[in-house]
């Protein structure tokens, strides 16, 4: 065939080298509704659950008896599941019908009949919901400091410039895993010098994770995963019991924890019982509510380029922070993994939470270039920041970031680098030079700094480990080397599990490490005229983005 | 200058294979779907990718006793309905550098292939397990590799793989040799991280794909069993 070239042009354009198939409900690619999906039903007696979305008790899998028990209100169920599902779509955006209102009515209701609910909506609806039913007043946003030579001093200053950027929560992982203990303690070091109150975790294997966390390396955690199947489950050498009881061992700590899903995982697994992508995500928000977390990292995450190869899937994500919300969870509404070669597509994705604003936008933004993002890629890297800053300004939208200027992004990654260096010459751990702390300083990557000593590093991490270091010796660590003021700011973060207050729904903390949580400043949003406005002191920092033409000297 | 039909055919397989290495996707007529008529495009009735390979009358592998053998353990479709990783490398080859790299290293290998689970955490692991080292190593048919010690959580490992597409030879053998240090107790580098934001976009769907193909071909009652001459089968 002779090619047109028109054609030629289209082919080469970025979008068509991303990956797109055919819905197969079979294998579970399917978005929104699959075949296989079941048909909503409850009945209660004695206040047990003995049948569920058209199972009988004696059938149920772990996931069902699970929810069945611990998760839907059987006092609310019959009342609920009474309404239909159109009636409840319809007043979730409805602005006469308070949020209150919607969380009980959604107690009350079954994960199939949820799905039901949400196919009901199209996608302005489902903003025009998420909206109204965020938990925190002001939305907020998270980000990822990593990078590929795990270089502490990088995360360190990566965190503090990011600290300063406006996040309200930074979150590492590691290219090699034994590496964990160096980079929660650069983290929690880099982010206090950005900005004092940002909260900060290491997501790596969950007993590591769980130990960082009761030592005071870090100050919450994300990474505990649940998925829609029971197969799933299994491989992962996890059942929804298990998920609790490690939820509970960071309570009894008391420290902020939220579960992570996303619709996809099962198709990747290979085990989607031929049910939809939204479904199965509906059951993984329904045992993360049962188990009683206050949160929820979802949208697909990391397996968002199955969730976006198939028809409506960029729907179905909007939808599933959508449930997560209509649950009275804090949604960390991902955005935080790369999924497309077009910058088109990708932004297009991100409008969808960034415009009615989510609890966490992105879970994370990747604060450093994407080369360097150690969860494989973000959809929006350190490149993007001036865009981002750009589309807050143009739409008048908080999407949680603020323009800076480079001299501030310079004095606070050097002194986070130099904090660093000064905790481990205390502590007795590997050495970071002074040339190294100056490339940090004034570097874009992991490209640009200087290369450690890897295998003196993993030994000295793991000696940290068997030395029993906690966040107590890095606060002296810090008081000692002459840096009182950080000293004083890490042992406030610490002081957080104590009081407890920032486990309650969508808890940040300000400058002063007051918290704002959906508890004592709740999405009061009912339509024009309500809820969170940009406007006064935040809006003129949004305004102030680094490239404005001066009048004055034109 | 004379057109012929061989010619014109010649020239677009060559602008098709131009396209292919630019990462661009197949057009019409080169494998992907056509557009069609509303509710034509599923794949809806479909059960399976490929028919379930027997594995009738083979033997379980045996415990290993010799502090020297480091175990791989590869995926079920490992040269039978996968030939190569979800970049193109023939799995023999990979095969042959991961031994390559032990050799080097004055240790000796011994290929297994894993039919009771496809998770590449497992699968290390249980071949650590199998290992008379106590040191495995785990390959999905699509590529993704993981290093794995007998006594450790199965969710954490030596070193890890994640990214089947940056795989390439030189990665396998240097995991032969490091998976070898790990067993003689020496202090190991782990090979640097590689990474590629791309990735995620361009083949996680293909990367489903292949690990439905590994995973219907599952035989847990088969448990692991020798694989030594896989390309001969």
């Amino acid at each position: 065939m002779k090619r047109s070239k028109r054609i030629e042009a289209l082919d080469q354009r970025a979008v068509n080298k991303d990956g797109f198939i055919d819905e197969w409900p079979e294998m579970g690619f399917i978005a929104m509704k699959s075949p296989y999906d079941p048909k909503p039903s409850i009945t209660v007696e004695n206040g047990v659950i003995t049948e569920l979305d058209g199972k009988k008790r004696a059938d149920f899998d772990f996931l069902d008896q699970f929810i069945a028990d611990y998760t839907i209100r059987t006092d609310r169920a019959v009342e609920s599941m009474a309404i239909p599902s159109l009636t409840i779509a319809r007043k979730i955006v409805d602005i006469e019908t308070p949020r209150s209102e919607i969380l009980r009515i959604i107690s009350g209701i079954t994960p199939a009949k949820m799905a039901e609910v949400i196919n009901e909506l199209n996608v302005v609806e489902m903003m025009m919901g998420m909206q109204k039913m965020r938990a925190r007043r002001v939305p907020g946003n998270q980000a990822h400091i990593t990078n590929l030579k795990d270089d502490p001093v990088q995360i360190a200053a990566d965190a503090a410039e990011g600290a300063l950027r406006g996040f309200s929560e930074e979150e590492t992982t590691t290219g090699v895993a034994r590496y964990a203990p160096f980079n929660a303690i650069a983290l929690l070091i880099g982010s206090q010098v950005g900005r004092r109150g940002v909260l900060t975790q290491c997501a790596v294997e969950e007993a590591v994770e769980l130990e960082l966390g009761i030592r005071g390396l870090t100050t919450y955690a994300e990474t505990l995963s649940v998925y829609g199947t029971e197969k799933v489950f299994v491989d992962g050498d996890d059942t929804p019991y298990s998920k609790t009881f490690l939820n509970s061992a960071y309570a009894s700590r008391g420290l902020k924890v939220r579960f992570s899903s996303g619709s996809g995982s099962e198709v990747l697994m290979g085990s989607t019982e031929r049910k939809s992508l939204l479904y199965l995500e509906c059951r993984c928000l329904y045992v993360t509510k049962g188990a009683g977390s206050q949160g929820i990292q979802n949208g697909s995450v990391s397996c968002i380029g199955v969730t976006a190869g198939v028809p409506a899937g960029i729907r179905e994500v909007i939808g599933e922070n959508l449930v997560a919300a209509l649950l009275g969870l804090e949604c960390a509404s991902s955005n935080d993994q790369s999924f497309s070669h077009s910058d088109m597509r990708r932004t297009a994705r991100t409008m969808l939470q960034f415009m009615p604003g989510t609890d966490f936008i992105f879970s994370g933004y990747a604060a450093e270039p994407n080369y360097d993002n150690m969860f494989a890629g973000s959809n929006f890297d350190a490149e993007d920041f001036d865009d981002y800053n750009v589309l807050q300004r143009d739409m008048q939208v908080d999407g949680g970031l603020r323009p800076v200027t480079e001299e501030e992004v310079i004095r606070v990654r050097r002194e986070a680098g130099k904090a660093v260096q000064a905790v481990f010459k205390y502590l007795g751990l590997t050495e970071v030079t002074d040339e190294q702390v100056e490339a940090v300083t004034y570097a874009h990557g992991s490209h640009d700094t200087l290369t450690r000593d890897v295998a003196s590093d993993l030994m000295a991490a793991d000696d940290l480990m068997k030395r029993g270091i906690t966040g107590v010796d890095v606060v002296r660590a810090l008081a000692e080397s002459g840096y009182e003021e950080l000293a004083e700011n890490i042992l406030s973060m610490l002081k957080q599990r104590v009081i407890g207050d920032y486990m309650h729904t969508a808890a940040i903390l300000d400058d002063q490490f007051q918290v704002m949580s959906g508890v004592n400043t709740p999405n009061d949003y009912l339509g024009p005229g309500t809820g969170y406005r940009v406007d006064g002191k935040r809006w003129e920092e949004i305004k102030a983005i680094p490239h404005r033409i001066n009048v004055n000297d034109f | 200058m004379e057109v012929n039909e061989q010619l014109i055919q010649a020239i677009t397989r060559a602008v098709v294979e131009q396209l292919r290495r630019n990462g661009v996707q197949p057009p019409y007529g080169q494998n992907a779907q056509k557009p069609s008529e509303p509710g034509v495009n599923t794949l809806a009735g479909k059960t399976r990718m490929r028919p379930k390979h027997s594995y009738e009358g083979a033997q379980k592998a045996p415990q290993g006793t010799d502090p020297k053998e480091i175990v791989i353990g590869v995926g079920a479709a490992f040269q039978t309905e996968i030939r190569s990783t979800i970049t193109g490398i023939p799995l023999e080859e990979v095969i042959r550098n991961v031994k390559a790299g032990i050799e080097e290293e004055g240790m000796t290998s011994r290929v297994v292939k894993v039919l009771d689970t496809s998770d590449v955490g497992f699968m290390a692991l249980k071949s650590a397990k199998l290992s008379g080292s106590g040191i495995g190593i785990g390959i999905q048919s699509k590529g993704t590799t993981v290093i794995h010690q007998k006594d450790l959580y199965p969710l954490t490992n030596l070193e890890l793989f994640p990214q089947a597409p940056l795989m390439t030879l030189e990665t396998y053998r240097r995991i032969g040799r490091n998976a070898a240090r790990y067993a003689k107790g020496e202090m190991v580098t782990p090979i640097e991280s590689v990474n590629d934001p791309t990735v995620r976009a361009k083949y996680q769907v293909k990367a489903a794909l292949m690990h439905i193909i590994e995973t219907e071909q599952l035989d847990p009652d088969k448990g692991m069993i020798p694989w030594e001459d896989g390309d001969k089968r």
